[in-house]
This record gives C-alpha cells, sequence and structure tokens, in this order.
C-alpha cells in the first residue's frame, strides 16, 4: 500500500512536470515545431536577448508584479491590524469582503474592473483611454490584498496582546511597539502573503488581459496574442530561464527558512534570528527597489518629449525584419525619430470594432478590412483624412481607388488586397476533389477541415456556395447559410483564425479557407501545400486599408505613417513579408520575383472577376448574423 | 486607546475594496440590464440567457469530472508529501508549488504539442508500433487540461489538513482494532474532510470560468465553454451587456457551489467534534 503510493505519487509529479519538460527542450530545439526536435542550439536564447520588446514586457510584468506586491503588503498589514482590533460582527463582514475576489472566478473580477474603469473614465470623465498602466495596478493591488491579509491575520490572532502591553510598559510608544513586537511577530504572514501575490501577479492573464490598455502590455497578455500565431521558439527559451529564476528563489526561500527553523531551536532566547533578519531585510531591500525603480519608471514615462503613435495592425501584418526582411517600424522610427510608434495587434475586423467600440483605448492608425471600414464609416468612428500630408497617395493603383466601401476616397488608403480561397495538404487531398467551396464540405474529410472563426468570413463562404449575394440583408437568405454551416459542422475539426498556420504547417489538418497571402507563407514552410480559388463559384476579393478611428490624438503623425506605408519601395519590402498584393503602382519591381510573378497573389484578370467584396450591413443584420453564428458554433 | 487608533487603519482598506470589488459588481449588474445600443433599461440581456443553457451545462459538468479526478489524483500525493520528514515535505510542497507559477498558457501550449496527431505522444506510440490515438479535440483533452493546470490547487489545500491530522488518533484507532483501511474510512478521510471541500472549490472555480484551455485543446463541440462566450461578447462579438449578464450568471454559480460546500463543510466538522 505505502509502495502503491509512493509510486503513485512519483507518477503524478511526472505528470506535472511533463509540459515544463516539452517546453524546456523546446527552447533548445533548432526547429519551430514544438513536437519534433530537430536538433541542439543555443539560438533560441540568443534571440531572446536581442529581442528587446520582449524583454520590454517582461520589464512591465516584473514591474507591476513588485510594484502591486510591494504596495499590497504595507497596506494589507494595516488593514489587517486594523481588522484584527475590529468588533467581531464588523470584521465577520470585513473579512467576507476580502474574500469576494477569492471565491470570485477570475473572468468576472476582470470584467467587472474592466466596466467600472470605462464607465468611469470614459462614460463620467470622457478620457478617451480609460485603461493604462494606472487601471492595471489597481487591479493587481486589489486581488493581491487578500493573499496578504488572510496570511497575516492568522498570525495576528496567534500572537500573544501581553507582549505588545509589555513592550509599552517598558516604554514604548504604540507605534514602535508595533514596529519592534508586533511586526516582527507578523513577519512569516507577510512574507507567505507577499510571495503568493508575487506569483499570481506575475502569472496572471486573465484579469490583466480585461483591464489592460494598449500603452502598457504585461507578458502574459502578449503571449495569449502570439498564441493564435505559431509562436517563436524565443518564448520557450524565456520560459526555461524564467522557471530556473523561480526555481531557485523558492530553493533559496526554503533553505533560508530551514536555517532560520534550525537557529531558533538552538538559541531561543535570541528574538531575530538571522533567518528572520535576512528575511526582513531582504524584504526592505524589495520594497525599496521596487519604489526606486517604479517611480524612476514614472518620471520617465511622464519626461517623455517622443509623439507616441499607436498602430494597431492584424498579427503578422508588417515587416518586422524578420527572415531577411528590412524592420518598417524601425525604419519609420529612424525616418521620423520625434515619432515612436507603438504597436498593437487584433485577429479579426470584429475584434478591432469590439476594442474601439468599448472605449477606453487611444489608437491612431488601424488597417481594417473593407466592410469593416464601410460600418466604421456608417458609425462615425473614422477621421476623414488630410490628403495634404500623403503626397504618396499619386502611387496608389485606380484599380483600388473608389471603392464601394469608402466611395469618395476621404477615410481609407489601400494597405494590401488579396482574395479568400482554400488551402489543402496535396500529400492526403484527392486533386480530383478540388473543385469549388465544396471540398469543405466533403464528408471524406471528416476531422481535417478547418473553418473561419469570424461570423462575415464564415458566412461568406456559405454565402458563395449556396450563390447568394454576400452582401444579403435577406434573414431567410441568411438562416439557409447558418443552415448550410451547421451541416458542415461536424466535418469541422477546429473553428481557428491565425491558429490555421500551425495546424496546416505541421500537418494536423488537411484544408483550411483562408486568405491567399497567409497561404502563401504557409505554402514556403510545407511543400505539400496548395491554394486554389474556385473554379466556378464567386469568392471574396478584400483591401485592407489604412484608416484613423475617432480616438486618434496624433493624427498627423498617422497621417505620415500612410505616408510612408505608400512608397513603392517601402511597400513592395513590406510585401516580401505578408505576401499579399500591393495596391502600389511599381511595388513589384521592389519585391522578391518569385511573390511578384505568383499566381496566388496575383491571379489572372479573367479568375479575379469573379471576385466579390463585401459591403456595408446595418447594424441589426450584423448582430444577427453574429447571433445565428453562436448558434451554429454553440450546438 | 491604542485599539481604538488601530481601527482606524482598516478604513481605507474597507473603502479600497468597496471601491473595487462591491461597485464593480454593481456595474456589471447595470451592464446586464441595459441595451446595448440605447443604453436604456432591458430585460433582453437576460431572456437571451436561455440561449446559453447548453452550454453553462457543458462548462459545469466538466468542471465537476475535472474537480474530481484531481481529487482522486491529488489526494494520494497530498497524503504521500503530508507523510515524509520536515525537510522533504518543504521539498516536495515546493515542487507541486513551482508549475503554478509559470505561465498556464504555455503549459497548456505544451499540451497542444503533446496531444496533435502528429504530436509527441502519437509519435512515440507510432514507435511503439501502436498506431495513433484521436486525442486533441475531444472533450478527454479538455478535462485533461483542466486536470492538469488546477491538480496544484487540490493537492495544497488537502496536504495542509492532512499533515494536521493528529497521529495519536490513528494510533489509538489501531489500538481498538481497526485495520488500516478502517483507520482510513472512519478517522482520516473524515478528517480531511475540510481540505477534500476546499480543494474541490479551489479547482471548479477556475474550471467553470476558464477560456483559454478549451479554445487549445477542445474541438468544434467543447471550443466554446461559458468562458470563451464571455470573452467573445467583450472582445469580439461586441456586445459586453450580454457579457456582463453571462458573468453575473456565472458568479451566482460560483457563490451558490461555494456555500453549498461550505454549509457541508461545517456539518462534517460538527460531526467530528460529536
Amino acid at each position: 500500500m505505502r509502495k502503491t503510493n509512493r509510486i503513485f505519487s512519483v507518477l503524478i509529479f511526472i505528470f506535472l512536470y511533463i509540459p515544463m519538460a516539452v517546453l524546456i527542450l523546446a527552447s533548445f530545439n533548432t526547429g519551430k515545431n514544438i513536437a519534433i526536435f530537430e536538433g541542439f542550439t543555443f539560438d533560441q536564447y540568443k534571440e531572446l536577448f536581442r529581442d528587446r520588446d520582449l524583454l520590454a514586457l517582461l520589464g512591465n510584468s516584473l514591474l507591476i508584479a513588485i510594484l502591486s506586491t510591494a504596495i499590497a503588503t504595507a497596506f494589507g498589514t494595516f488593514a489587517a491590524v486594523g481588522i484584527h482590533s475590529l468588533k467581531p460582527r464588523m470584521r465577520k463582514a470585513v473579512m467576507t469582503l476580502t474574500n469576494i475576489p477569492m471565491t470570485n472566478p477570475d473572468i468576472v473580477t476582470g470584467i467587472s474592473l474592466s466596466l467600472l474603469f470605462v464607465f468611469i473614465g470614459t462614460g463620467m470623465l470622457g478620457q478617451k483611454q480609460s485603461l493604462n498602466f494606472w487601471t492595471l495596478l489597481i487591479a493587481h493591488i486589489t486581488f493581491n490584498l487578500p493573499y496578504v491579509i488572510l496570511n497575516v491575520m492568522p498570525k495576528l490572532q496567534q500572537m500573544n496582546p501581553a507582549l505588545q502591553d509589555a513592550a509599552m510598559d517598558l516604554g514604548c510608544t504604540p507605534v514602535k511597539a508595533f514596529f519592534k513586537v508586533t511586526l516582527h511577530e507578523i513577519m512569516p504572514g507577510m512574507v507567505a502573503g507577499a510571495i503568493m501575490a508575487f506569483t499570481m501577479s506575475l502569472d496572471d492573464f486573465v484579469i490583466s488581459y480585461f483591464v489592460t490598455g494598449t500603452e502598457f502590455v504585461t507578458l502574459p497578455v502578449k503571449i495569449y496574442s502570439f498564441t493564435k500565431k505559431p509562436i517563436h521558439p524565443k518564448i520557450y527559451a524565456m520560459f526555461t530561464l524564467l522557471f530556473l529564476l523561480i526555481f531557485v528563489l523558492m530553493v533559496t526561500m526554503n533553505l533560508l527558512q530551514l536555517r532560520g527553523d534550525k537557529r531558533k531551536q538552538d538559541r531561543r532566547i535570541k528574538m531575530a534570528s538571522r533567518g528572520m533578519r535576512v528575511f526582513r531585510r531582504a524584504i526592505a531591500i524589495i520594497c525599496t527597489v521596487a519604489l526606486i525603480c517604479g517611480s524612476a519608471f514614472l518620471i520617465i514615462r511622464s519626461r517623455k518629449d517622443k509623439i507616441t503613435l499607436n498602430v494597431m495592425n492584424w498579427g503578422q501584418n508588417i515587416a518586422d525584419g524578420s527572415d531577411g526582411t528590412i524592420d518598417l517600424i524601425a525604419a519609420f522610427e529612424e525616418a521620423y525619430p520625434y515619432i515612436d510608434v507603438n504597436y498593437s495587434e487584433y485577429a479579426s475586423n470584429e475584434e478591432l470594432y469590439s476594442k474601439l467600440s468599448n472605449g477606453g483605448l487611444v489608437v491612431d492608425l488601424i488597417i481594417p478590412s473593407d466592410y469593416m471600414i464601410a460600418r466604421m464609416i456608417s458609425e462615425d468612428m473614422l477621421l476623414p483624412l488630410d490628403f495634404g500630408n500623403i503626397p504618396n497617395y499619386k502611387n496608389v493603383m485606380d484599380t483600388y481607388k473608389d471603392q464601394a466601401y469608402d466611395p469618395e476616397n476621404q477615410y481609407s488608403v489601400p494597405y494590401t488586397w488579396g482574395t479568400v480561397g482554400i488551402i489543402y495538404n496535396a500529400k492526403y487531398v484527392d486533386e480530383a476533389d478540388v473543385t469549388g467551396w465544396d471540398l469543405l464540405w466533403n464528408e471524406k474529410y471528416k476531422g481535417q477541415i478547418l473553418m473561419f472563426d469570424n461570423s462575415r468570413d464564415a458566412f461568406g463562404i456559405a454565402q458563395y456556395k449556396l450563390g447568394y449575394s454576400v452582401n444579403t440583408t435577406d434573414k431567410e437568405e441568411l438562416q439557409a447559410c447558418a443552415d448550410a454551416l451547421s451541416a458542415q459542422r461536424p466535418l469541422v475539426q477546429q473553428y481557428v483564425m491565425d491558429q490555421v498556420y500551425a495546424k496546416m504547417e505541421e500537418e494536423n489538418a488537411w484544408i483550411a479557407p483562408y486568405y491567399a497571402g497567409d497561404a502563401m507563407m504557409m505554402m514556403e514552410n510545407n511543400e505539400n501545400l496548395r491554394f486554389y480559388l474556385p473554379e466556378n463559384e464567386s469568392f471574396n476579393l478584400f483591401i485592407d486599408a489604412m484608416c484613423i478611428p475617432y480616438c486618434c490624438q496624433e493624427k498627423a503623425a498617422a497621417e505620415l505613417f500612410i505616408d510612408f506605408m505608400c512608397n513603392p519601395e517601402i511597400s513592395g519590402a513590406n510585401m516580401d513579408y505578408i505576401c499579399y498584393g500591393s495596391p502600389i503602382e511599381g511595388a513589384t519591381e521592389y519585391m522578391d520575383e518569385y511573390l511578384a510573378e505568383s499566381e496566388v497573389i496575383y491571379p489572372p484578370a479573367e479568375i479575379l472577376e469573379r471576385g466579390e467584396s463585401y459591403g456595408f450591413l446595418p447594424e441589426d443584420i450584423t448582430r444577427y448574423v453574429e447571433n445565428l453564428f453562436l448558434q451554429v458554433r454553440l450546438n | 486607546m491604542k485599539k481604538n487608533k488601530s481601527i482606524l487603519l482598516s478604513g481605507p482598506y474597507i473603502l479600497w475594496m468597496l471601491v473595487f470589488t462591491l461597485i464593480p459588481l454593481g456595474v456589471v449588474g447595470y451592464y446586464a440590464l441595459t441595451d446595448p445600443d440605447t443604453g436604456a433599461f432591458t430585460w433582453g440581456n437576460i431572456q437571451d440567457l436561455m440561449l446559453f443553457i447548453p452550454t453553462l451545462g457543458t462548462s459545469v459538468w466538466y468542471s465537476l469530472v475535472s474537480a474530481l479526478i484531481c481529487l482522486l489524483l491529488g489526494y494520494p500525493v497530498a497524503y504521500f508529501i503530508a507523510h515524509r520528514g520536515p525537510t522533504a515535505q518543504k521539498i516536495l510542497y515546493m515542487l507541486v508549488m513551482l508549475p503554478m507559477c509559470m505561465s498556464f498558457l504555455l503549459r497548456t501550449l505544451a499540451w497542444v504539442g503533446l496531444l496533435e496527431s502528429n504530436g509527441i505522444i502519437n509519435q512515440f506510440l507510432g514507435l511503439l508500433g501502436l498506431g495513433s490515438a484521436n486525442m486533441i479535440g475531444t472533450p478527454g483533452a479538455v478535462i485533461l487540461g483542466m486536470v492538469y493546470n488546477y491538480l496544484p490547487y487540490m493537492i495544497l489545500p488537502l496536504y495542509a489538513i492532512i499533515v494536521k491530522i493528529d497521529n495519536r488518533l490513528i494510533e489509538a484507532a489501531e489500538d481498538l482494532g481497526c485495520t488500516p483501511k478502517q483507520v482510513f474510512a472512519k478517522v482520516v478521510l473524515p478528517l480531511s474532510m475540510p481540505g477534500i471541500l476546499s480543494g474541490i472549490t479551489m479547482v471548479f472555480v477556475p474550471a467553470v470560468s476558464t477560456f483559454y484551455i478549451s479554445q487549445k485543446l477542445g474541438g468544434t463541440d467543447t471550443t466554446l465553454l461559458i468562458g470563451d462566450v464571455i470573452e467573445r461578447q467583450f472582445k469580439s462579438a461586441g456586445n459586453p451587456n450580454l457579457g456582463a449578464a453571462l458573468s453575473l450568471v456565472l458568479m451566482l454559480l460560483v457563490f451558490i457551489c461555494t456555500g453549498i460546500m461550505n454549509r457541508f463543510g461545517s456539518d462534517e466538522e460538527g460531526g467530528v467534534v460529536v
């Protein structure tokens, strides 16, 4: 019995550590795939230390964790002393209040705080950006406080009240007695509470995800946005280093404590054991360092004389310097040294729309697709552009001007264009089946089909398949589309957006509808992948264009950015990375020949003619479609 | 004198907690009862909740199963740790806590790499000539993800209770002629009840509200748990009012569950004392 229990426990510990081992191993892998170990390398670590943005994110996480822990520990300790001397009934009420953030699911805490901040900041004070560093800090302090209080309270209750009286009899003032006696007695509780608060704060994702704005993001929140596309192995390297750091930290804590315990037994008379003293000193040092770093950081932030330009773009939708491309954001910052670009990403037009309409953000430049631009124009969410600041607009090809979504070319400048077709794996999919949208409904490939996880693209495919207009507002037709999607559902492996990369490249799925440019990128990584546009049916021809949203604060700088992107050389360099079509005259001359001549990106004119773009849908229809799609997903 | 003064210390804290925990819940209630377009009062969001009852049911079911599996896996481990020497206890305790401090997003991703159809486990099975198993996208994968992520939340409270059980009680039971099985069933298990209940709560609450595990490990039937639906309302569907209504339901559910657990807990304790 004993022996089986020992074996069982060892197995459980192995179970707990297997994923960690996988991640650590992946950090030494030459390949990008977590499941295939190709060779040993330290390159990921070099990459990690070269990536200043990633290190800055880690710095953000540490800053928030240290600051919120220090504040919550000090605040919570005093509060615990206060609560301790309350009358029992009142004390019980306050402890119930303390328990609320502990028992409430994180998602509810995050949402409630985010709604509060937006409600006060945007609703009552009229601030444009109500979610920022401070809201994040307040949220972290709020969920850290209970850990401190719940750890300090028992120590206060265990403490002999006579101790403090004795100190006061010996001539201490109450304050001095508190620092000399009480604090020493409750120190273990404070340390335990602070450690718990620190680890919770450092790894918190759910609450931070809801209360963070664009200007200050922590590492876990960024990792969430990373995991929508193939994750770079340097993240695993960072994980490994953090793992080592926390491991060493925990071991030292334990050793100190063990030594402290022994000393205490050896020399009972001595009040403060060395272990405790080391602890106290360590805590004091950590707090001071935190406060100094924190205030230095805040001073630097408030002193910044550069303009910050907040750009929000699709994931992987700008050349970032990887794989031999040019880092366009760095190039822009070099061309305009007084502008600092703060770049963030979204995974779908709908996500962008929600982010903007929920309020609480400052965004100066966005790159939505056609139909979303139409919607935003109709809801007064975009500002008219000043073309005096965009001389390069002359380079935009006429084909991409005067589009239905912005008939007078007032609000948008095209960034890329492309098509939606089907990407499939020729190793598994029979060429004879590759004809039209029907492939996505083919029973033969049950469980190997991926589908769009956004309502507009998913419904679009059903509409092309059924021969309806993609801009229909007829509820019966929409219902028929929903039925078609429901019928497809048993065949679908998963509804995805950027995850499609990992799934298709690693051959964990065989068929997926996706955007041509992204398909091209996947095809570069797996030679079995092919892309096609349906032979006889219609398909989506989309244009993503740069716009300035109503919450913009640096309009002139945003227009400079637009102008920069309309330069043929820049646009060509950008397309080398994102693999879409460039709307800029002469850009192909600066592009990789292989891309400039690819039929996936630049299909022949007679095929392009069958393409149809998304137009504007009234809001009630948009919500109707959104609801239908949710029903498809849920049932 | 002194007591009166220290009471004042609790003032700022009470104010802070009121402003940042109670009032936000009120704001959630306000959003839940207003129309997304006009901002006027409406029961519409509450009525729409009916659509999500099956999703809520699935979420509750998965989290209950996960909590029970965690209990079955966690109890022997907690028991094992509690019966080591003091140094070993400290080390093992730390080893249980360590995974909790590491990014749960990345650890879940590691499971994706393990369970994918071309993943590590299937490669391993292939090497052994056992063919491949279909794991990712099944309800089992989601439950596995929950069990893996929240197992430490079960082990730690269980350990804290088991380690406090007075060994003399066990010896007394043995002296009175109990078999080891009887000792466990009549003494150890009833005494560890508070730990079991708090462990179940601590696993159930985060599991029922998760919105990441199901997205990564689930298939079409399981990608949307109630947490995912709420996240969607806020982050992509643009309907925070419906999201707020759903959050209220989730919160209510959790408070009812913890209420029941606490009730059971105090009864059990009473029984032991008698």
